[in-house]
């Protein structure tokens, strides 16, 4: 057998003291060893040690939740570069832009990296939520997992749009004036919420540094944590959905049906049902290697794909801030255009109404809809009628927010992309 | 719940009923009051924003007739003979800058159109721009008060 270089090199270090030190379980060899890879290391036992093979297919997750967690660390990572360098300061966040582009070596790059890591975020957090509506995968036992779910996605909304105003740059500056408008409009909380959020009535060096201070830990932390929840409840709630698995996952114990004089383990008191219980061991893989090679596999395709972007294009950024002059049109970030369109009808009832009963909808969800039917297959037939309502919700959304990014000139006049657009007149 | 005295069963003894509930009850209120305390701690009590009064020129710097836009203020100075009107230019949908159009203003943001007289035409604006009070000083300059709002028809007649 003829074992690569890298490998026996890091066999060798395995055996010694230290190595062994580090890792209880060296490289597995046998399938006892791959469980207890998995058991032993803190950043893999938050996973199984098996797994079903139904969880494993790229075409059945496509792998969305995963890329929306990598696109977060990365988000992480390429952030706190960046607060070494970033001042929230209303007179020099400005300027620390222009040195990350020209002078800070590398500062383009990262910069580029964390916002479109946050363009992609977005995108793949929405992907991953259709997803798992259109496979069912928010049915019993996973209706709360959905619902942190949906705490999700608006704290990434949060964060992108929190985000968006540290640049100081006139479509930062506009932009958070109309998105905090919008706030304003809230019934009886609104008006106190704007001035909250701002720390004042104006969009100025008050609210900087309170987007700041949400952006770079206060929504940071709770969307860690929160994420930490959903994929422990991914495990606890029996891995992947899966067509043919059992509803009820954990049986009720009461404490007087147990012996009394005895000490209980654990495992008599978390009757939660492992993915091992009633299933074929047919079904089952290793996680070691098939479902930790696929992770790393995928992170890496991330990261390229971030690398990429941010190598070939560059993020905007506009002149300084003017807060006497909007640009024109004003337009908010892509994933707000939609909402900005609404908004362009009826303030109140485009940036308030609408959009407060869809998330109340998105959240009570799994709790209306109870039948067990067609979970764990996409498109299933038993879910026509569910499935349309949101699909045509998705394509109303999607044609709001090609409407708001592509038909949208100056006055927030109707213009047609493949003409050109009319010459902005300034009129003071 | 377990009460302290009987750690087995569900029943609760008088004085572990009292002890609980006022547990609780301290417990609740602590966390009440330092939430509360939290929210008032960032609600600013000082603002350090233009002051929402503020002198112009002399009347006669604006020619009669005129429609000037005060960039620093974003208002409008609005003279018509020898009276003086100001209007705000904080458009009343979503806070935009209005720009100054042939027979009103425009909003650039989502293509509010508003008349002479402040009041919507067109687009998603709920409410006519806002007037504000115009005084004269002593040393003979204007004063605007933004905090003070007037009806359209309430001119300063020099
Ligand atoms: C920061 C955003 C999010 C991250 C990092 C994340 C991460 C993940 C991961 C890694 C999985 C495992 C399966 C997979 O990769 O598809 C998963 C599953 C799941 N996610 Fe998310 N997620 C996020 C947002 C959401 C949202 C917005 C929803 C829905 C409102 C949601 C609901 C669910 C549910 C119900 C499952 C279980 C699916 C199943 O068992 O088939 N998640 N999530
Ligand atoms: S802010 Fe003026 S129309 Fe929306």
């Amino acid at each position: 057998m003829n074992t690569p270089f890298l490998k026996r090199l890091w066999q060798g270090f395995e055996r010694t003291r230290v190595g062994r030190s580090i890792f209880r379980v060296g490289l597995p060899q046998s399938n006892l060893e791959r469980s207890q890879a998995m058991v032993s290391s803190f950043l893999l036992h938050v996973q199984p040690a098996k797994v079903n093979r139904h969880s494993l297919r790229a075409s059945y997750s496509l792998g969305l939740g995963l890329v929306s967690l990598y696109l977060f660390l990365i988000l992480i990572g390429t952030g706190v570069l960046l607060m070494f360098y970033y001042v929230p300061s209303t007179e020099r966040a400005y300027n620390v832009m222009k040195d990350l582009q020209f002078v800070v070596s590398a500062g383009l790059v990262l910069r580029n990296m964390h916002r479109w890591a946050a363009h992609l975020m977005v995108l793949f957090v929405v992907l991953h939520l259709c997803r798992v509506y259109y496979t069912g995968a928010y049915k019993r036992p996973r209706e709360f997992n959905w619902v942190i779910g949906v705490g999700l996605f608006l704290l990434t909304l949060g964060l992108s749009f929190t985000g968006y105003l540290l640049p100081w740059d006139q479509l930062a500056f506009w932009a958070i004036t109309v998105g905090t408008s919008i706030a304003g409009y809230a019934p009886v909380l609104g008006p106190k919420l704007k001035y909250l959020l701002l720390g004042g009535n104006v969009v100025g060096q008050e609210a900087l540094i309170r987007f700041y201070a949400l952006h770079v830990i206060v929504l940071p932390a709770v969307a860690g944590l929160a994420v930490a929840v959903h994929l422990w409840r991914v495990r606890k709630d029996g891995g992947l959905s899966r067509p043919d698995e059992p509803a009820d996952l954990v049986q009720q114990v009461e404490l007087s049906q147990l012996p009394v004089n005895k000490t209980y383990g654990l495992m008599e008191l978390a009757r939660g049902r492992t993915p091992q219980v009633d299933q074929n061991p047919e079904d089952q893989v290793f996680s070691w290697p098939h479902l930790v090679f696929r992770e790393l596999l995928l992170f890496l395709l991330v990261t390229a794909m971030v690398l990429f972007l941010a190598i070939f294009w560059n993020a905007p950024l506009e002149e300084l801030a003017n807060p006497i002059h909007p640009p024109n049109p004003a337009k908010a970030p892509w994933y707000f255009l939609g909402l900005q369109e609404l908004v362009s009808y009826s303030a109140f009832w485009g940036g308030v109404v609408v959009p407060g009963l869809l998330v109340l909808a998105l959240v009570l969800l799994p709790y209306l809809d109870r039948g067990r039917r067609g979970v764990g297959r996409w498109f299933a037939r038993e879910r026509a009628v569910a499935n349309s309502v949101f699909s045509l919700c998705l394509l109303v959304a999607v044609v709001l927010t090609l409407i708001g990014s592509l038909f949208r000139g100056p006055n927030w006049g109707w213009v047609e992309p493949w003409k050109s657009t009319p010459a902005i007149t300034e009129e003071h | 719940m377990n009460s302290p005295t009987s750690p087995r069963s569900d029943e609760v003894s008088r004085r572990g009923f009292v002890q609980l509930t006022l547990g609780w009850l301290a417990g609740t209120f602590a966390l009440a009051a330092s939430a509360a305390a939290a929210v008032r701690f960032l609600v600013p009590n000082v603002l350090f924003e233009p002051s929402l009064r503020f002198k112009l020129g002399k009347p006669d710097d604006y020619p009669d007739g005129s429609v000037s836009f005060l960039e620093d203020e974003r208002v409008f100075l609005v003279r018509k003979g020898n009276t003086f009107r100001c209007l705000s230019a904080v458009c009343t949908h979503l806070g935009c800058t209005v720009n100054r159009a042939d027979h009103g203003y425009h909003c650039p943001c989502h293509g509010s159109v508003f008349d002479e007289q402040g009041v919507v035409k067109s687009g998603p604006a709920p409410r006519a721009l806002e007037w504000f009070l115009v005084a004269l000083s002593k040393d003979n300059r204007l004063l605007v008060d933004k905090s003070q709002r007037v009806n359209a028809d309430k001119y300063l007649v020099l």
